[in-house]
């Protein structure tokens, strides 16, 4: 290999793991091509080769699963839902992360400690108590019920990720705003939160996700068609449309891609919400 | 003189005795939340395991373990717990070397890092929800992709019910979940190899080391905690696979995919909230037992070592 130049043997070099990574991007991308090509076929052609790739595309489909199964309310549920609980997470979460991380106070740790333990229970453990809490407060089949408990379950997570950041925060900037006439919630309102955008992005994203996508809690507490989220409006719309093949697809389709466009759009703070929280 | 001297050792000693009230007001909106609708009914979900309760009747009745009795003495129990075990294995195993592969693969390249990880984390990012509808129409009989593919390639004796099959069922649904896990490990075990000094592969480098040489004796023993970390997660979710299994097969056929939050979801649909909060509390504690055993075992390795 000494008379190839340095760049070339480099490249050279590569080679083996971009042949093995373009591998694993074409197996792992199949199935979402795959149920892509799919809602544009009829459901004829699915039948007879599902392989084949669409022989004209019938965007009718889409059209066909939006109208005919209530997609537009599901889609607004989710955006409210997720939207409204990603924003109080933030909120509550800052809050008593910067108490956390930079009072002092009787309790502290063992009030943070509280808040770790919540993270180590499976969802299982509390969900017969919660069915039971939330009809007695009249908050089961409500979307505000939906999101006080997406909310309590995002909080443990939050918190410790923020209070991680901000214990990173020198102590002289906050003596010299207390200097300077400011109290504490001002502090943490005008110089705190400014300061934090891209971790609360980072984690703003990560919540959003994770309340987009939830199912369980959401099938044990809604059962009114009209308060579905998408998640399981896509499973009762699966249930109907079972037989029709190419509407189940497009069904499928217009529930992942507003993750898919949030995903393109925000890919970098979503990643670091995961590895900045994993790593600390 | 003695009255300024009193005043100034008042003045010192006044933050003892007033509780400054703003720390607490800052965590107590988050606090409520969190207790109510979280950590609550875990508590209330124990407590209540010890009494005859449910969801109709106000009235409860302390019947000791005798719900306990019942889940322990339980077949579909220890089948669904059985389910979850298999699941945690491979789950430990499989999309978690899948992920420390690929993440070592995209480090090793120059170009093109950010799209592999973006393409290769695709899955992960989608509802166990759209996972399992998409694997239900991959494993569908005749409508499906996968046993058609079989046959092209001249595997058609492998053709199966994927589903349907209680021998192989389980690790159908395995495989939709390792679709959508191992991006998690790929991005974190990057994120660890980015935060590992490139003196040390360059060093490597020089000494002509190759690649599993590197992978083995630098690679794998820098990320001993992230390691430990990935596998944990993997741990808490193998234990609490739900939606993916409830849709691709709700645990059958004949239970033979049947897990524990499937097992408690049907307890709580069928209003035994005994026998719900029971299960639940017992997966609790081995699933508590386990994260936090494994978790200390691996601090005890890298202490004595």
């Amino acid at each position: 290999m000494e008379f190839l130049s340095g760049k070339a043997q480099r490249r050279l070099q590569g080679a083996p793991f971009y042949f093995l990574l373009t591998l694993a991007t074409v197996i792992t991308l199949v199935p979402i091509i795959w149920v892509f090509a799919s809602a544009l076929k009829s459901n004829k052609e699915i039948r007879e080769n599902a392989l084949a790739l669409p022989q004209e595309w019938r965007f009718q489909n889409y059209l066909d699963a939006w109208f005919g199964a209530s997609f537009d309310e599901y889609f607004f549920n989710s955006i409210f839902i997720t939207v409204t609980s990603v924003a109080i997470v933030l909120f509550l979460s800052s809050l008593a992360a910067y108490s956390f991380a930079k009072m002092r106070f009787r309790g502290n740790q063992m009030i943070f400690f509280l808040f770790l333990v919540g993270m180590a229970f499976p969802l299982s453990a509390k969900l017969g108590p919660l069915l039971s809490l939330m009809y007695e407060l009249n908050l089961a089949n409500s979307r505000f019920g939906l999101i006080l408990v997406y909310v309590a379950g995002s909080l443990p997570f939050a918190i410790l990720m923020l209070r991680a950041f901000f214990q990173g925060f020198p102590q002289e900037l906050e003596d010299s705003a207390a200097l300077d006439g400011c109290n504490r919630f001002q502090f943490y309102l005008r110089i705190l939160l400014p300061l934090s955008k891209p971790s609360l992005m980072a984690l703003g994203i990560f919540v959003f996700m994770g309340t987009w996508n939830e199912f369980f809690q959401a099938l044990l507490l809604i059962n009114e068609d009209s308060k579905r989220t998408l998640p399981l409006g896509l499973t009762a719309f699966q249930d109907e449309y079972f037989t029709d093949f190419a509407l189940s697809f497009a069904g499928i389709n217009i529930t992942a891609v507003p993750v898919i466009i949030v995903y393109i759009m925000f890919q970098r703070n979503l990643i670091e919400g995961i590895t900045v929280g994993s790593l600390k | 003189m003695a009255q300024t001297l009193s005043a100034a050792k008042k003045k010192r000693h006044s933050p003892r005795f007033r509780i400054d009230l703003m720390p607490y007001l800052f965590i107590l909106p988050a606090v409520v939340i969190y207790v109510i609708f979280n950590l609550g009914p875990v508590l209330a979900s124990f407590f209540l395991s010890f009494f005859r309760w449910d969801l109709l009747s106000p009235t409860t009745e302390y019947i000791g373990f005798k719900h306990y009795d019942f889940i322990l003495n339980d077949d579909k129990f220890w089948n669904a717990l059985s389910h979850n075990f298999t699941f945690l294995i491979l789950a430990v195993i499989i999309p978690v070397w899948m992920g420390l592969f690929l993440a070592v693969f995209i480090y090793e390249i120059r170009r093109g890092r950010v799209f592999f990880r973006a393409a290769l984390f695709l899955p992960a990012i989608f509802s166990g929800v759209v996972i399992a509808y998409v694997w239900k129409w991959i494993y569908h009989p005749f409508a499906g992709v996968l046993n058609p593919t079989l046959e092209l390639i001249g595997l058609g004796a492998f053709t199966q019910s994927w589903l349907g099959n209680p021998k192989i069922a389980l690790y159908s649904t395995f495989i939709a979940y390792t679709w959508a896990s191992f991006g998690y490990s790929m991005v974190i075990f990057l994120a660890g190899l980015q935060d590992i000094s490139t003196d040390i592969f360059d060093a490597a480098r020089v000494d002509g080391a190759n690649f599993w040489q590197k992978l083995i004796w630098i690679t794998i023993p820098c990320l001993y905690d992230v390691f430990t970390f990935v596998i944990t997660l993997r741990i808490f979710t193998a234990m609490g696979v739900f939606g993916v299994i409830y849709i691709l097969t709700g645990g059958g056929p004949f239970y033979q995919s049947d897990v524990i939050d499937i097992y408690v979801f049907r307890m709580i649909g069928n209003f035994e909230m005994g026998w719900a909060t029971a299960a639940a509390t017992v997966n609790t504690v081995v699933v508590v037992f386990i994260s936090t055993g494994f978790i200390k075992w691996r601090e005890w390795r890298s202490w004595s070592s």
